[in-house]
């Protein structure tokens, strides 16, 4: 074990999920050490066969101590006699979180949050303790049923964080510096060369931040104290309770990160079941426009490539590929939709769902060469996918996606919406004056099969009368929910269309209509979802008329007189 | 996903039924390949019984479109559902293949 060579470690690295954390086991000449046990009774069950296959004829005190009280670092230990029977093991924890464990509180342990039930754990030895003080104090030895005798001598504040040594025999002590935000009682261990930081480099990430317990104060403190830890030397790798372990300057790095997204949350939301089951549906609505959105960005692309191949430019064709990873988003898509399935099912509670919504949302934002597509396809379908995946992020952050709520004419917006679905981005004029240079031609010829008008071949009838109609509105939502309603219509055959705006006592009102629907019987005239709240969003309320060979679609908005 | 292929004249109809995504798009690729493969060079893919398409879906459709151009070939899709026939047609390709609402109306034309 770095930093001491009497002792051994044994990391029990997880892949990361909400389930259970890493655990970390340590053997020194005096004790066995868990730091985490992890939430499920296997890894607990496989920690105790591993102690008792290693420890063979000499029995050690096994101490087990928590980073902090979440279900997800310490439930599997209740199954498991040899970590929770006080013959044979101590079990330490901060003072703040020992309350939580030995009443079962499920809202501190984020028991609710992932709804589990739970039962008391009792706690033998409670860390950093008020009544201790904060300065030098005379060492205090424990004595426990298991034969193990703890030291505790409370030492004065390091780098801001208050801070005791835990000594078990003449083996190393373990150095416990308390460092709430994360949750009240988390805490960060070194022994020797080794820091174990629990949840720390996780406590900014959406569907963390937020939780019971969490404070974003108490957090930027934390994470100031434990990056003058890390800077001072004699450190040599930052254990973390969820994914691998990492070199001091990594963990560095990682704590910037935190530090900085920690400064963006002020006034974030509780994050408790309420807000998760809110979360969950908004991810699901979400994750049905986006499948939609980024099969037709995918489509669209595979077509201008299929067209510029058939006019023999097969490396043009070649290259456009490269813009968009079709098969990796296929494959995001499937993973949330089976897993959607599961929730559906039982499988998983809300919270699970919302944040393997963040987890393929993530990753999605980093399938596509945004400015690339938005040269060759429609920039405003790339635009409303990178919209819609950050209102999902925000929204899992805490937040409620911002709205920039202006004061805009109805007439205008929908003016200006129709206009841009009417009008070539290329038109024949640039197609001519571009012929002479084979870059540039090139690039408008790819503009060209790449941006079709989506009302280049459908009949608008547009009426929007006279009288100025303002409304208090996003209007960048506006066009994007109009867009996504016409698209809609269009899409599903609709050959004309109308749009209307004008007033329906004191609410300003757009209507927009399709004649008609290739395959009626199959059209059940609803809009998805998803639609309802991004209009809720935009200002406004949508309702939908059909199903049939009509359908229409009507947003209304409080009116500004 | 279950593809039933049968014969209609000179040409093949393939009859889909379910999610047309990731994992069935190499089963549907093949599917429409022997068909190729025994002469057929009329296909038309009845989707009335597909709820949803992913790219991998439309990549093979694409290819499909490719490898019957000749003269006399022929590749259509008809029975789409709403949302299929709104991939379809946002993404352009309905002007590299031919659309219908019936089976019927699919094959009299050709």
């Amino acid at each position: 074990m770095p930093g001491c060579r009497d002792a051994l470690i044994y990391p029990f690295i997880r892949k990361i999920d909400t389930l259970s954390s890493n655990s970390y086991l340590v053997r020194t000449s005096d004790a066995v050490i868990i730091v985490d046990p992890g939430g499920l009774p296997e890894q607990a069950a496989f920690l105790a066969s591993i102690i008792l296959e290693s420890s063979g004829a000499s029995t050690k005190p096994l101490v087990v101590v928590l980073t902090h009280a979440h279900v997800d670092h310490y439930l599997g230990i209740l199954s498991v006699p040899l970590l929770a029977d006080p013959a044979t093991a101590v079990i330490a924890a901060q003072e703040c979180g020992v309350e939580a464990l030995e009443s079962a509180d499920r809202r501190l342990t984020q028991a609710a949050l992932l709804g589990l039930e739970i039962a008391p754990l009792r706690i033998d030895l409670h860390l950093l303790a008020a009544a201790d003080g904060d300065g030098g104090g005379e060492p205090v030895t424990h004595r426990y049923a298991c034969g193990a005798a703890l030291t505790i001598v409370r030492r004065p504040p390091e780098t801001g964080l208050s801070h005791e040594q835990l000594v078990i025999g003449s083996g190393p002590p373990l150095e416990v510096y308390h460092t709430p935000g994360h949750s009240p009682d988390s805490c960060c261990i070194r022994i020797g060369g080794l820091l174990f930081t629990g949840d720390l480099l996780f406590a900014a990430s959406p569907g963390i931040a937020g939780i019971s317990g969490w404070n974003r104060e108490a957090l930027v403190r934390s994470l100031a104290g434990v990056r003058a830890l890390l800077s001072r030397g004699g450190i040599e790798a930052v254990c973390p309770g969820h994914g691998r372990m990492l070199p001091v300057d990594e963990g560095l790095g990682m704590l910037d990160a935190v530090e900085r997204d920690a400064g963006l949350l002020a006034g974030i939301a509780e994050l408790d079941p309420e807000r998760a089951s809110r979360t969950a549906a908004y991810a699901e609505d979400c994750m049905e426009q986006v499948n939609e959105l980024f099969t037709v960005m995918t489509g669209r692309l595979y077509y201008v490539s299929h067209v510029m191949d058939e006019l023999g430019e097969s490396e043009t064709a070649a290259a456009l590929h490269a813009l968009i990873r079709g098969d990796v988003i296929d494959d995001l898509l499937e993973t949330f939709d089976a897993f959607s399935r599961e929730y559906h099912a039982g499988g998983h509670v809300p919270m699970t769902l919302a944040l393997k919504g963040g987890q393929v949302i993530n990753k999605l934002q980093r399938s596509f060469n945004h400015d690339e597509l938005a040269r060759i396809i429609d920039p405003a379908l790339v635009r409303r996918a990178e919209r819609l995946l950050d209102d999902y992020t925000t929204m899992l952050r805490g937040f409620d996606p911002a709205r920039d709520t202006a004061m805009h004419d109805l007439r205008d917006l929908l003016q200006t919406c129709i206009a841009g679905h009417t009008l070539r981005s290329c038109t024949d004029e640039d197609l001519l004056d571009s012929a002479d240079d084979d870059e540039a031609f090139g690039r408008m010829l790819l503009s060209r099969i790449g941006m079709p008008p989506l009302l280049g071949d459908v009949a608008v009838d547009l009426d929007l009368g006279t009288e100025q109609l303002p409304v208090l509105a996003d209007g960048g939502r506006v066009l994007d929910l109009v867009t996504y309603l016409i698209e809609d219509l269009v899409g599903t055959g609709a050959r004309a269309i109308a749009v209307r705006a004008g007033r329906d006592g004191e609410r300003a009102v757009a209507a927009i209509s399709g004649a008609c629907c290739a395959a009626p019987s199959a059209c059940d005239g609803k809009p998805r979802r998803f639609l309802y709240g991004l209009c809720e969003r935009a200002g406004g309320a949508l309702d939908a008329g059909g199903p049939g060979s009509s359908r229409s679609f009507t947003i209304r908005f409080a009116s500004v007189i | 996903m279950e593809i039933t292929t049968a014969a209609r004249g000179d040409g093949a109809v393939l009859s889909i039924a379910g999610r047309i995504d990731t994992v069935s798009a190499p089963a549907l690729e093949q599917a429409i390949n022997r068909s190729i493969e025994s002469g057929t060079r009329k296909v038309l893919l009845d989707l009335s019984g597909v709820s949803y398409i992913s790219s991998g879906g439309l990549r093979v459709l694409l290819a499909t479109a490719k490898r019957l151009r000749d003269p006399g070939d022929r590749f259509g899709l008809c029975c789409l559902s709403a949302d299929v026939l709104k991939v379809i047609t946002l993404t352009g390709f309905t002007s590299i293949f031919s659309i219908y609402q019936t089976e019927g109306e699919a094959l009299a034309g050709w």
